[in-house]
């Protein structure tokens, strides 16, 4: 089937995107060299400011959370690839600039663990004061951490490192914050239809008609297994048990919880499984401290979700609740 | 794909070293072979990737076709940093990366003079110690590595035994290719392929075929035309 996307030239799709982006916010956000999303009015520099990259496609993230509050710098790759090391270490050039210093948040993907690597040390070579912090909270990748992926709890590790730092903690703090907050959170993914690589016109996996798979990761890299589609409670029932199975939650302890759609499954879809994750929260006793549920990463056309889980202590909560302005996340 | 090398008359009247020209030429070569072959590594990734490592290919093929046409790059060294560095600056994810290391590292070890067998083995065997510091991957793990580490360690032979610079090539591309090819009876391990695991089996991997294209290349530059058959069209 041919492709139906609304797009002129494909080798042109990225920096369109960045253009309209740029266009729709034009107080928030501005675009460098075609690739780095910055700030349209940058933080002083003596507060810490926050970098990641990662491949595009996936709008609103992770470009759509460079404002006050969150990301300082956002290096955009190609559709679904990490850009190329020397644009990140350009941003952190700019990061550094007028001797600021600076974290790199870093989802957990080969490509883009590879370009951030090649950066970081390029970056310490010129003496640059740069840390960096993993997200890797996919459950699907199994016990050990280096193969778990960074999927939407990008989005709570942005908002509380990208607090602490507009407060002013050091970039020691930010990092302890960044790290705290990736150790805290857990993911797991379900698909149920799949998207057309934009690039290429092709699916990017094949799924059947009555199928949905657990633990699909962002590019439609396979889960843990497909199975017969189940209703929106019992698919929520036991990606929540399997969520607290890795991450105990005693009665009591303070949740976050993100519902994130995959960009064609519908709000309508989202808030019934949020739901469900609600009551059996309540019925455990635990406590429903905050929740999001909307699109904050997507895979072009590709139905299904992201349910994330986070235990929040009091300065978290408080990260959480700060203000923050970007394109795609508002809190006053 | 493109491993069903036939190799005969070696290039008439070359010499025993490798020029900047020459480096130029076989990165040229190189480059054309990812250009022609790129849908099929698309398809290639498709069965474990998200089926555009071809549109990454194709994008480096670009930058190292600009590197070889600058003509301000007048030693081996400063072709190879000009081409790592451009080919850093390719959005390509894992494989861009790995690429762009490789180059950088075999910069590394180069100089400013013609290069001969000896240095050839050096200037590869750097860049690939470059390549071993990003990744832990190894032969054996279904990625780039299982196809590049038997053709540095071809060119080293190669070297040892003093044969002539086409020999050496031929010999890295018909080990880089039977490298390529032992990948399909393996489960990836690394990289984003290895969320796909035992499906991977039966399949070339697509990193260890672009970096067969690339020894295929480098070959091609040394060998006379119409001599090769690029197979597995």
């Amino acid at each position: 089937m041919r492709m139906k996307k609304f797009i002129n030239e494909p080798g042109r799709i990225v920096p369109e995107l960045l253009e309209g982006l740029a266009l729709a916010f034009p107080d928030k956000i501005c675009v460098f060299g075609g690739s780095i999303v910055a700030r349209a009015k940058a933080k002083s520099a003596d507060r810490v400011r926050l970098v990641t990259l990662g491949g595009s496609g996936h709008e609103p993230g992770l470009s759509g959370f460079v404002g006050e509050g969150m990301l300082d710098y956002s290096v955009a790759g190609d559709i679904f690839a990490a850009p190329g090391a020397l644009k990140v270490v350009e941003a952190l050039r700019m990061a550094c600039g007028g001797g600021a210093k600076a974290l790199l948040v870093v989802l957990n993907h080969p490509g883009d663990v590879l370009s951030s690597n090649i950066a970081m040390e390029a970056a310490r070579r010129e003496g640059l004061a740069v840390k960096m912090v993993l997200t890797h909270e996919d459950i699907s990748g199994g016990p050990n951490l280096e193969d778990r992926r960074g999927l939407v709890g990008f989005l709570p590790v942005y908002k509380v490192a990208g607090a602490a730092a507009e407060q002013g903690a050091s970039l020691d703090e930010c990092l302890e914050i960044a790290e705290r907050m990736q150790r805290n959170m857990r993911t797991l993914a379900v698909a149920v239809r799949t998207a057309t690589h934009p690039s290429t016109g092709n699916l990017i996996f094949e799924l059947g008609e009555d199928e949905m798979e657990i633990g699909m990761g962002q590019h439609g890299e396979a889960g843990t297994g497909r199975m017969q589609l189940k209703s929106a409670d019992e698919t929520a029932t036991t990606m929540l048990e399997m969520l607290l199975d890795d991450l105990p939650a005693s009665a009591g302890e303070k949740l976050l919880v993100l519902v994130n759609g995959a960009g064609a499954t519908t709000l309508m879809e989202l808030l019934i499984v949020f739901r469900r994750v609600a009551q059996i929260l309540r019925d455990k006793g635990i406590d429903l401290a905050r929740s999001a549920v909307g699109e904050f990463i997507t895979t072009q056309e590709q139905a299904g979700f992201q349910l994330m889980i986070a235990r929040l202590d009091e300065e978290l909560l408080r990260l959480w609740d700060a203000p923050c302005n970007t394109p795609f996340l508002i809190r006053v | 794909m493109g491993c069903s090398l036939q190799y005969s008359v070696p290039y008439q009247g070359m010499t025993e070293r490798i020029s900047t020209a020459d480096l130029k030429r076989m990165f040229s070569e190189a480059a054309r072979c990812l250009r022609d072959q790129h849908q099929q590594l698309s398809q290639l990734d498709s069965v474990a990737g998200d089926g555009d490592h071809g549109v990454a290919m194709l994008r480096t093929a670009e930058q190292v076709e600009a590197a070889a046409q600058d003509e301000s790059s007048q030693s081996p060294r400063a072709f190879l940093r000009d081409s790592g560095g451009r080919v850093l600056s390719v959005d390509g994810g894992a494989s861009t990366a790995l690429l762009g290391a490789f180059l950088t590292g075999m910069a590394d070890a180069a100089g400013e003079s013609d290069l001969d067998c000896e240095m050839l083995a050096a200037i590869f065997e750097s860049g690939m110690n470059a390549v071993s510091k990003q990744t832990r991957a190894r032969p054996g793990d279904k990625t780039m590595v299982d196809a590049l580490a038997p053709a540095v360690a071809a060119i080293r032979a190669a070297a040892v035994s003093g044969a002539p610079v086409a020999d050496t090539l031929q010999q890295a591309a018909a080990a880089a290719c039977a490298g390529a090819e032992s990948t399909k009876a393996l489960v990836a391990r690394y990289g984003r392929a290895k969320f796909q695991g035992e499906k991977t089996l039966g399949h070339t991997d697509a990193g260890a075929a672009s970096m067969a294209l690339l020894f295929h290349g480098f070959c091609l530059a040394f060998t006379a035309q119409g001599e090769m058959d690029h197979g597995g069209h």
